[in-house]
C-alpha cells in the first residue's frame, strides 16, 4: 500500500524546531556513527527521509526518535550541517504532540508565546489563589524555632490538590499513551505481539528507564549522561514525595540534618541544580551539538525547574532560620513556579518524555522480538 | 594437457580493429589464442590469406568486418562476405572443418561483443582438435 | 636489393605492457631474429627519448626498417612515422606490433602473453622485410566548406569559418535555422532566454557574404576525399545544385526519445503528461496550465525517460537533470504555492553552475524523490475524485525504502536525447562510424574529439553524443579552428596506400573495376589493362584481393606483406602452453 507524501509537513516541523533539514543529501553518516542504531532500526537517516516526504503515518508508527538521546555525534559528522541530531529532537517534540490528544501539546510546541502566556497565566493564578485563599501568616515561631508552614499551607490541602493534579495529569498522560501504544502498536500491521512478550520485554525497559543504560552508550558524553540522570531521579524522588509523602516532607519540625528528610531533600536538590546549571551553561555556551539549537520548550522547562530548585532552597534555609515571611513568600513564588511546570510540561511537552522514551524502548524491543519471531517461523514453514 | 588452438584473425582497420582496441582499452579479458592482423577493409582479406594461413598451421581463421551498411568503404564488407560463405565450401573439400573459418561484424564500439566472440571462437575451435593441414602438407612434400 | 637492417624496439608503456608482458625476454628474442641488427625495450618508446632512441639507432647502425612493439597502430604509428621521417627513413619502412590493447590489457597469463607478443612482433619483423618506401601525396585543400545542421553547432562552426573569410555551405534539413535551441525557452543553469541568444545569430547566418543557406535540403551523396568533397543538393524549388568544397562539418543534432515506448508513464493517454520539449512551448507562452486550462497545484518532473535504462538507452542524457532544476525554479516562479516533486533516478546536474542550481533549488520547497531503475519505473495513474489531483504517480523510494504515491496535475517527462532518425543513413553516404547507440564517433574519444577517422570529416554538437550549448559550440569552434588551419595550409598530406597495377601481369579481365566502390579503376583500351586513378582510390584493397593474377598490390598492404605476417605469426616456436 503506498503511502500518500506531503510536502508541507516539514514547514510544520519547522515549528518543533527543524532547521537545515534541505540540506540532508541522505549519505547516510550520520547512521554509521550512531551508536544506538541497529539493524532494521536505522536512525536517523531513515527517520529524516520519512519526514522529508512526510510520512506521517510512518513517522508515528515508529518510536525510533525516542531512541536517540541526542549525543550529537551524528551532526558533528554530517558533511552538510543538516543537523540530523536535532531534527530527531524536534521529531520528539512532533511525536509528543501527535500523542496528545488534546492539541494542548501542538500549541505549546508551536508557539513560544502561547507557552509563555499559559505559564505566566498559572503562575499568577497560584499567586493570587494563595493571597485570597491561603492560611494565617503567622509571624510567631514553632516552639522548635521553625515557620509556621503548615498553618499557612495546610499539607492535606496542598496535598489534595497535588492529588487532584495528579490525577487530571495522569488521565492526560495516560490516554496520551494509550494513544502512542495505539500508533506505534495496534495501527502497525506488520507484526503481530504475542502476549508472553508483553511481559518478557518489561524488565529491560524498566532498568532502562531507572539507568538510562541506553543513554550511556553514547560514549561521547557521560557527564551529560551523568547530570541527566541526576535530575531524573532527583526529579522523580521528588515527584513520589511530593505525591505520597507531603505530610512527611513538608513539616515544621527541624530535623537534624543527617536525618534521612533533609538528606533526600539535599540529595534531590543537588540533582536539581546540578542537572539545570548544567543544563542551561550549556545551552548558554553552545559548545556540546545537543546544547547548539534550544527550542522555546527546552528553556522554559529548564529554567522553571532551576527556579523550583532556587525557591526550594530559600524555602527551607528562611524556614530552618525561623524567617516566617521570606518563608511564606518563597513557598507562594516556589509552587507559582511549580505549576505552570507540571501542568504544561509532565503531559504535554518535555517531560512526558519520561515515560515516551522508555515506553519507546520497550514497545521497539517487543517488536524486533515478534518479527524475529515471525521471520523464524516463515523460514521454518519454507523448509 | 589441453589442446591450445593458435587463431589467425584478419580484422578491418575502421570498426573491428577498433572494437578490438576497445576490448583492450575496456581491459576485457579473453583467450590468448587470438592473433590479430590489421587489413584496411574486410574487403582486402584474400582468400589466399585464409588458405594460407591453415597451411602455415593456424587451427581456425577469423574474419571480422564492419556491420552490413557500416563499410568505410561502403561495400568491402559484402565483397568480404560472398568470399567467406565460397571460402567455407572451398576448405570442406580440402578436408578442413568449415567451422574452422569464421566471420563476424565487429563495430568500433562492439569491445566486449569482439571479447565474447574470441572467447567462444577459441572454445569451437578447442573443441576440433587440432588442424593437421600443415603436417599433412609438410608429409606430402 | 639492399640489406634488410632492422630495428626492434619494444615498449614497457610504464606498467601496461611490462606488468603483463617480460618485455626484456621478448626483446632478447627477437634479436636472434634473422635481419634484425638490433632490439631494445624502453620504458616509453613514444616519449621524446623513446623516439630519440630509434633515430640515434638509426642512425648508428644504419637500420633501414624500424618495428616498434607498443600500443595500437592507431593510437602512435603516426608518431613513429614521424620519428622515421626525422631519422631521415621513408616512414613506410615501419611497422607496429599491438602488444598492448591485443595482449598485454586482455590477458591474464604473463606467460601466454609473452608468447603471444613474441608472435605479434615476430610477425611484424617478417612483414617488414618487404615494405617499400612510398612516396607521400598532397592534396589541394579547396576553401569552401560543407555544414549539415543548422542548430547552434552549425551556425557557430558557419559563423566561425565565415568570419574568417572562407565559403561556408549551410544545408539545413527543416524550413528555419536554429534546431533545438531554438524551441526551448530559457536555457538552464543561467537563464538565458534561448531566442535573444540564438536569433541575432540566425540573422548573422542569413546575411553573411560567405555563408550561403540552403533549407529544407538534404544531403543524398557525398563523394570525395579531404580537400576535394562534392555534393548535389536539390532543394525546396527542385533546384539541382553541385557543390565542391574540401571539409565536411557534420551538427545534425538529436532526437528526442517517444516516451509513449514506456507504459508506465501514459504518455499519449494521460493530456497531462508531457514530454520537456512540449513544456518549453508552455513556457514560451508564458502561463503554465493544464490541459484543460486550470494552474495545475501539483506538479511532479519524472527524470531519465529513456536514460540509464537497459531497456531504453543505456547513456545519460546530460541534459536533462539540469533541465528538470530549471523547470522546478520556474514552476515555483509561476506558481509559488504549487508542491513540485522531482522524481529522479541520480541527480547529475554537471557543468558551470550546475550544481548551485541544484542546491539553490533544493531550498525551494522542491521535493527531491528517488526511484530505482530495477526496482520497477514510477507508474502514473489517474487519481479518483476524492485524491484532490489528478493524478498519482506510485514507486519504491530509494532513499527511505517505502512505497509511495505522489499526486500530480501536470507530469513533465525528462525524455532521453536520442541519435538523430537520419544519422545512420548519413553516416553511410559520409562513410563515418557510429557507436552502438547510432551517435557519430570520433577520431579519439579522449585526444581528438572532433574529427573522425575519415579525414576531412568532422562531427560536432549532439550527433556525437547528447550535449549541451556551451560544449556544441566550443565543438563547433574546435572543428572550424582545425579547417580553419587545413584551409590555411592549402594542402594536406594523405594516405597513399592506394592500389597500384602492375601492368605486365595484368590480364585484362576488368574484375578489379567490378569491385572498386569508387570507381577509381578504369580500363586502359589500348594497354588493355587497368589504370588506378591514385587520386580516388582510397586503398580499402577490395581489387587486390579480387584480382586472379596478383596484378594489383594494394600498397603497404601487399600480399607479400600479409602472407610473411601470417608465417612469423604462425612461428612454431611461440606456440602457446596450456592456459
Amino acid at each position: 500500500m503506498a503511502t500518500r507524501v506531503d510536502p508541507n509537513f516539514m514547514h510544520d516541523l519547522e515549528k518543533f524546531g527543524v532547521k537545515n533539514w534541505k540540506d540532508c543529501f541522505h549519505c547516510g553518516n550520520c547512521t554509521a556513527i550512531c551508536q544506538l542504531t541497529e539493524k532494521d532500526i536505522l536512525f536517523p537517516r531513515k527517520t529524516i527521509r520519512q519526514a522529508q516526504m512526510g510520512l506521517k503515518d510512518k513517522l508515528a508508527s515508529n518510536g525510533d526518535p525516542w531512541l536517540c538521546y541526542y549525543c550529537g555525534e551524528c551532526s558533528e559528522t554530517c558533511p552538510r550541517d543538516a543537523n540530523p541530531g536535532e531534527i530527531m529532537m524536534a521529531l520528539r517534540r512532533y511525536l509528543t504532540s501527535i500523542y496528545d490528544w488534546t492539541g494542548f501539546s501542538g500549541f505549546l510546541y508551536k508557539s513560544f508565546t502561547a507557552h509563555l502566556f499559559v505559564m505566566l497565566f498559572l503562575f499568577f493564578a497560584v499567586i493570587i489563589s494563595f493571597l485570597l485563599f491561603g492560611g494565617l501568616m503567622l509571624s510567631e515561631l514553632t516552639p522548635a524555632g521553625g515557620v509556621q508552614l503548615n498553618t499557612f499551607a495546610h499539607p492535606e490541602m496542598i496535598a489534595t490538590i497535588d492529588h487532584i493534579l495528579l490525577l487530571s495529569l495522569s488521565l492526560f498522560l495516560i490516554t496520551n499513551i494509550l494513544n502512542m501504544y495505539y500508533k506505534v502498536i495496534v495501527k502497525d500491521k506488520s507484526v503481530k505481539i504475542p502476549i508472553w512478550i508483553y511481559i518478557s520485554e518489561i524488565g529491560e525497559a524498566v532498568v532502562h528507564f531507572a539507568t538510562q543504560l541506553r543513554f550511556s552508550k553514547c560514549n561521547k558524553s557521560r557527564m551529560y549522561w551523568f547530570g541527566h540522570w541526576f535530575l531524573m531521579i532527583g526529579y522523580v524522588t521528588m515527584f513520589i514525595f511530593i505525591i505520597f509523602f507531603l505530610t512527611w516532607f513538608q513539616t515544621e519540625d527541624i530535623h537534624a540534618w543527617y536525618h534521612p528528610q533533609r538528606l533526600i531533600g539535599y540529595i534531590i536538590t543537588a540533582g536539581f541544580l546540578f542537572g539545570t546549571v548544567y543544563f542551561m551553561i550549556g545551552r548558554v555556551r553552545k559548545k556540546k551539538e545537543i546544547f547548539k539549537y534550544s527550542h522555546h520548550s527546552d528553556w522554559i522547562f529548564v529554567v522553571l525547574l532551576f527556579m523550583v530548585a532556587l525557591t526550594g532552597i530559600l524555602i527551607h534555609i528562611f524556614r530552618v532560620n525561623g524567617l516566617p515571611f521570606a518563608t511564606y513568600y518563597s513557598y507562594i513564588i516556589h509552587l507559582a513556579f511549580e505549576v505552570p511546570m507540571v501542568v504544561t510540561f509532565v503531559a504535554f511537552s518535555k517531560w512526558s518524555h519520561l515515560a515516551y522514551r522508555p515506553l519507546a524502548i520497550y514497545f521497539t524491543n517487543m517488536k524486533k522480538k515478534a518479527s524475529a519471531l515471525q521471520l523464524k517461523s516463515k523460514l521454518s514453514v519454507a523448509v | 594437457m589441453d589442446f591450445e588452438p593458435t587463431i589467425v584473425s584478419f580484422l578491418c582497420n575502421w570498426c573491428s580493429y577498433t572494437g578490438a582496441d576497445l576490448a583492450g582499452t575496456s581491459r576485457m579479458k579473453y583467450a590468448h589464442n587470438i592473433r590479430i592482423i590489421r587489413v584496411m577493409c574486410s574487403g582486402r582479406i584474400d582468400p589466399i590469406f585464409v588458405l594460407e594461413s591453415f597451411k602455415d598451421g593456424a587451427d581456425g581463421v577469423l574474419i571480422c568486418g564492419c556491420h552490413p551498411g557500416d563499410c568505410h568503404y561502403h561495400e568491402g564488407n559484402y565483397k568480404c562476405l560472398r568470399r567467406y560463405h565460397l571460402l567455407k565450401k572451398y576448405i570442406a573439400q580440402m578436408g578442413i572443418d568449415p567451422g574452422r573459418l569464421h566471420l563476424e561484424w565487429i563495430s568500433a564500439s562492439e569491445g566486449k561483443q569482439f571479447a565474447e566472440l574470441a572467447d567462444s571462437f577459441t572454445e569451437t575451435v578447442r573443441g576440433l582438435g587440432p588442424c593437421h593441414v600443415k603436417e599433412i602438407i609438410e608429409n606430402f612434400a | 636489393m639492399e640489406e634488410v637492417r632492422i630495428g626492434v624496439y619494444v615498449c614497457w608503456c610504464g606498467n601496461n605492457i611490462a606488468k603483463m608482458v617480460d618485455v626484456e625476454d621478448v626483446s632478447r628474442e627477437m634479436e636472434t631474429l634473422p635481419n634484425v641488427v638490433i632490439s631494445r625495450d624502453y620504458k616509453y618508446m613514444c616519449s621524446d627519448p623513446g623516439q630519440d632512441l630509434i633515430i640515434s639507432d638509426v642512425k648508428k647502425h644504419k637500420l633501414n626498417r624500424v618495428v616498434v612493439a607498443a600500443c595500437s597502430p592507431r593510437i602512435h604509428e603516426l608518431t613513429f612515422r614521424k620519428a622515421l621521417e626525422n631519422a631521415g627513413l621513408n616512414p613506410y619502412m615501419f611497422q607496429m606490433a599491438n602488444i598492448r590493447e591485443h595482449v598485454s590489457w586482455v590477458h591474464r597469463s604473463r606467460e601466454n602473453a609473452t608468447k603471444k607478443a613474441k608472435s605479434l612482433v615476430a610477425a611484424a619483423i617478417n612483414r617488414i622485410q618487404w615494405h617499400e618506401a612510398l612516396n607521400k601525396r598532397s592534396v589541394e585543400i579547396d576553401p569552401a566548406t560543407l555544414i549539415v545542421g543548422g542548430g547552434i553547432s552549425g551556425i557557430s562552426a558557419a559563423l566561425e569559418i565565415a568570419d574568417s573569410g572562407k565559403q561556408v555551405y549551410l544545408v539545413e534539413k527543416t524550413s528555419q535555422l536554429g534546431g533545438y535551441a531554438a524551441q526551448i525557452d530559457l536555457i538552464s543553469p543561467f537563464m538565458y532566454n534561448a531566442a535573444q541568444l540564438i536569433n541575432p545569430k540566425i540573422e548573422h547566418v542569413y546575411i553573411h557574404p560567405n555563408i550561403k543557406v540552403f533549407l529544407n535540403t538534404q544531403i543524398e551523396e557525398i563523394s570525395g576525399y579531404i580537400g576535394n568533397f562534392e555534393t548535389k543538393i536539390t532543394n525546396s524549388e527542385n533546384q539541382s545544385i553541385e557543390l565542391k568544397f574540401g571539409n565536411i562539418i557534420l551538427a545534425i543534432g538529436l532526437s528526442t526519445f517517444n516516451p509513449s515506448k514506456i507504459q508506465n508513464y501514459k504518455y499519449g493517454i494521460i493530456p497531462d503528461v508531457v514530454t520537456s520539449l512540449e513544456l518549453e512551448q508552455v513556457l514560451k507562452s508564458g502561463k503554465i496550465l493544464t490541459n484543460d486550462g486550470n494552474v495545475p497545484q501539483n506538479i511532479a518532473i519524472i527524470h531519465c525517460v529513456g536514460s540509464r535504462n537497459s531497456n531504453y538507452h543505456e547513456y545519460c542524457s546530460r541534459l536533462c537533470c539540469k533541465n528538470a532544476l530549471k523547470y522546478s525554479n520556474l514552476v515555483r516562479s509561476a506558481i509559488p504555492d504549487a508542491n513540485i516533486f522531482e522524481i529522479y533516478a541520480d541527480m547529475r546536474a554537471m557543468g558551470n553552475g550546475c550544481e548551485e542550481l541544484y542546491s539553490a533549488t533544493s531550498l525551494k520547497n522542491v521535493m527531491f524523490l528517488m526511484f530505482d531503475q530495477k526496482n520497477g519505473l514510477p507508474e502514473v495513474r489517474e487519481a479518483s475524485s476524492k485524491d484532490n489531483c489528478k493524478m498519482l504517480i506510485e514507486f519504491d523510494e530509494k532513499l527511505s525504502g517505502e512505497r509511495i504515491e505522489v499526486p500530480a496535475d501536470l507530469v513533465i517527462l525528462m525524455v532521453a536525447k536520442e541519435a538523430h532518425k537520419e544519422a545512420k543513413k548519413l553516416a553511410q553516404t559520409v562513410g563515418i562510424s557510429m557507436c552502438g547507440n547510432q551517435f557519430f564517433i570520433e577520431r579519439h574519444p579522449k585526444l581528438d574529439p572532433v574529427a573522425t577517422t575519415t579525414d576531412g570529416i568532422y562531427v560536432v554538437g549532439s550527433c556525437q553524443a547528447p550535449k549541451d550549448i556551451p560544449d556544441s559550440v566550443a565543438q563547433a569552434r574546435a572543428a572550424a579552428a582545425r579547417i580553419l588551419g587545413t584551409i590555411n595550409k592549402g594542402s594536406v598530406e594523405v594516405e597513399v596506400t592506394t592500389a597500384k597495377v602492375n601492368e605486365d601481369t595484368c590480364c585484362g579481365c576488368q574484375t578489379c573495376i567490378s569491385v572498386c566502390p569508387y570507381t577509381a579503376i578504369s580500363f586502359d583500351e589500348e594497354k588493355q589493362v587497368s589504370v588506378v586513378n591514385e587520386v580516388l582510390c582510397k586503398g580499402c584493397g577490395t581489387c587486390g584481393s579480387a584480382c586472379p593474377t596478383g596484378a594489383i598490390r594494394s600498397q603497404h598492404f601487399t600480399d607479400r606483406q600479409i602472407l610473411s605476417q601470417i608465417k612469423g605469426l604462425l612461428d612454431k616456436s611461440f606456440e602457446l602452453q596450456e592456459g
